[in-house]
């Protein structure tokens, strides 16, 4: 695994790598993993040995990059080590002094998830930003944390998410860290309320928040992430859709849905997309025709088709509501960003 | 439903695909490599990953290890040249068990050095000779190039066999994912044509069939490596309009061969969370229905090349030993 992250740093040198390890650490530990599966890991990823010694149990363990356990000569003294020890819990990985900044934060998150594993730290083991950002944690404590986080305590700020191969261009001081979610492990960035673009690709920004409300924030974040579209479209920021994003992060968009399902058909045309886009933000056909830069007749003829195929009438009443809510819940199931990095010309 | 903590609960949520959870030391592994390949191939993605996934330089590859390579070439499809590399291991004289590798990466990408870090183990445990083949890549070369640049690897071996220290009694194709559909097409044809005979065939999580049609190729969508949509480019880009019609033959989609006897031994492997497990479960059934052996393994919670991405995990030591002592047993003296 050293050999790929040389080749994930290699292929994007911007790529936040101590995020990759925070992340890969969080699914040990969230998975339940044991002392010896945390330790290949964190061999594999330093490309040497990793180990632990515990006083109270006076058990140690050593395992090879490749996941295999080795004798427990912890104590030689041929062995050259880092070593990271909490109470009485010591966790090293075999490699002269001083280490690399990868593998520093490898021997931190390796000796957290030993930690946990052999019951040292508490059972929560989220860290700040994570338990900030969760609606079941009381108000009071999320905005103690934000501020030990060092956020000041009377000004609104912003949820920024991106994937975890973002491209920063700048990457400024903020507070960040990797938080888990059903879409898999995101970077989630905090940043002040006058921010409504950062340097880097693709990413979405939520609505300014008061910190005992920044999980709202967060929440409508995620959504304008999986509305980004890079290149075309690599950030969305919350205000350019106001309360609409607040209700789709509050909504259930999984599918199938009545008015969203239809929308497939007129997708598939190579015109689909650039005319729904145009029909919802345009007050007429002239004006969408315009936005699409087609011709007022051509508009007209895929608005004919777009009737044809809806069970209802785009564009008239309430109809034009709906369609808007369909599109915008239609791009949300079928976002790639989480899944596919940006190409080489989208950088 | 709030983002933070709560998952989708399949059971309730309509729209979530209900499917096996990917085991907890592979997600480690996941979260690592995330980006690097992604689930969702494209064909606008494929430039990316001949980047991506291209394979180290051949001097990391034999860093530490006594073994020497040969580039050589031989006449493929149509009677161009060909690369194929011979790995063989220092002070190994005379002819040797060998293997015929092909690699992975959807037969879009990857090269003839993908992929070996597990392969090359072989050269310096038992001293087979190890030969992998630069076949061409979809879309610019479409079947049946890969394919036929194979059998061609394969003709070679058998016909220079004195000169690469090769047994030719004892040739063994073997393939991960892509490589491992056309190293199962290879034993049809050795067979169909009466190609020079082929011991054993290793199909690694082999990519058997274009028509899509099992359970499993619908579960994973848009997670792990290499899901439905991913599957479809490789496939198109193979085979073109003939894609999912009548016309694919059973050397390019082994699945579709309706006679499997008389082939050789067969190891297959797979994940239970990844697109092949049922084409892989179901090529190992037919198998034993035509009177052939077959060992296949089915590795829990495993993603597509899980022993590729997260070497050092639990699971992939487990697969890697099993699959290692296989070879030992049909190959190896």
């Amino acid at each position: 695994m050293q050999e790929l992250l040389a080749r994930l740093t290699a292929l994007d040198t911007s790529a936040s790598m101590s995020l990759r390890v925070i992340a890969c650490f969080d699914e040990l530990v969230r998975g339940g993993v044991n002392a010896h599966a945390l330790l290949s890991a964190g061999a594999s990823m330093a490309g040497s040995v990793a180990g632990f010694h515990d006083e109270r149990s006076g058990r140690s363990m050593r395992v090879g990059p490749d996941g295999v356990a080795l004798p427990d000569d912890a104590a030689a003294p041929s062995i050259e080590r880092v070593a990271h020890t909490d109470d009485g819990l010591t966790v090293w990985i075999e490699k002269s002094p001083p280490l690399g900044m990868n593998d520093a934060m490898v021997l931190e998150r390796l000796a957290l998830g030993i930690g946990l594993r052999l019951g040292r730290n508490p059972p929560d083991g989220r860290r700040g930003l994570s338990s900030a950002l969760d609606p079941d944690v009381p108000p009071h404590v999320r905005q103690q944390l934000l501020v030990a986080l060092g956020l000041r305590p009377n000004e609104r700020h912003r949820i920024v998410c991106l994937p975890l191969f973002a491209t920063w261009h700048r990457h400024g001081h903020m507070v960040e860290d990797v938080v888990n979610t059903p879409f898999g492990p995101i970077h989630v960035a905090v940043v002040p309320e006058s921010v409504i673009a950062i340097e880097a690709n693709p990413c979405g920004i939520g609505v300014p928040m008061s910190l005992d409300d920044l999980d709202r924030s967060f929440r409508t974040a995620m959504v304008c992430l999986r509305l980004s579209a890079p290149p075309d479209v690599p950030t969305v920021v919350a205000d350019d859709y106001g309360g609409l994003v607040e209700l789709l992060a509050a909504s259930h968009t999984a599918g199938p849905l009545l008015d969203v399902d239809p929308l497939d058909a007129i997708m598939a045309h190579s015109w689909g997309a650039e005319t729904l886009d145009a029909l919802v933000r345009a007050g007429s056909v002239r004006q969408a025709a315009r936005l699409a830069d087609v011709h007022h007749s051509t508009m007209q003829t895929r608005i004919d088709e777009i009737q044809r195929t809806l069970p209802f009438d785009p564009m008239d009443g309430i109809g034009r509501t709906r369609i808007g809510i369909a599109y915008l819940v239609w791009r949300l199931q079928h976002s790639t960003v989480l899944v596919a990095p940006p190409t080489a010309e989208q950088r | 439903m709030d983002a933070a903590t709560h998952e989708p609960n399949p059971a309730t949520d309509p729209g979530v695909a209900v499917r096996p959870e990917f085991d907890p030391e592979l997600r480690g592994g996941l979260a690592l490599v995330g980006g690097m390949f992604p689930p969702t191939i494209t064909p606008d993605l494929v430039d990316f990953m001949r980047t991506s996934y291209a394979g180290p330089p051949v001097a990391d590859l034999l860093e530490g290890r006594r073994i020497t390579v040969c580039d050589e070439t031989f006449a493929g499809h149509r009677g161009d040249e060909v690369v194929g590399s011979v790995f063989t291991a220092d002070g190994a004289v005379g002819a040797r068990p060998t293997v015929l590798f092909l690699h992975s990466g959807g037969l879009m990408f990857g090269d003839r050095f993908s992929g070996l870090d597990r392969v090359i183990d072989w050269v310096e445990r038992w001293a087979v000779t190890l030969v992998t083949v630069e076949y061409r890549l979809a879309p610019e070369h479409p079947d049946p190039y890969a394919r036929e640049d194979c059998y061609a690897a394969l003709e070679w071996l058998a016909s220079d066999a004195d000169r690469l220290d090769v047994d030719p009694d004892r040739i063994m194709v073997a393939g991960a994912s892509a490589g491992g559909g056309l190293a199962a097409g290879l034993a049809l044809a050795a067979r169909d044509r009466d190609g020079p005979p082929v011991c054993a065939q290793l199909l690694d999580y082999p990519m058997l069939d274009d028509r899509g049609r099992t359970v499993s190729t619908t579960q994973f969508d848009g997670i792990g490596v290499w899901d439905r949509v991913s599957n479809e480019t490789a496939w198109r880009a193979s085979l073109g309009d003939r894609y999912q019609t009548d016309d694919v033959s059973i050397y390019a989609a082994p699945a579709r061969a309706t006679d499997l006897s008389g082939l050789p031994p067969a190891f297959i492997d797979v994940g239970s969370a990844e697109i092949f497990r049922d084409e892989a479960i179901e090529y190992a059934t037919a198998l034993w229905r035509a009177g052939g052996s077959a060992e296949l393994h089915v590795w829990p919670g495993g993603f597509h090349a899980f022993d590729i991405f997260a070497p050092h995990a639990t699971l992939s030591r487990g697969m890697i030993a099993t699959r290692d002592a296989w070879v030992a047993r049909v190959l190896i003296d």
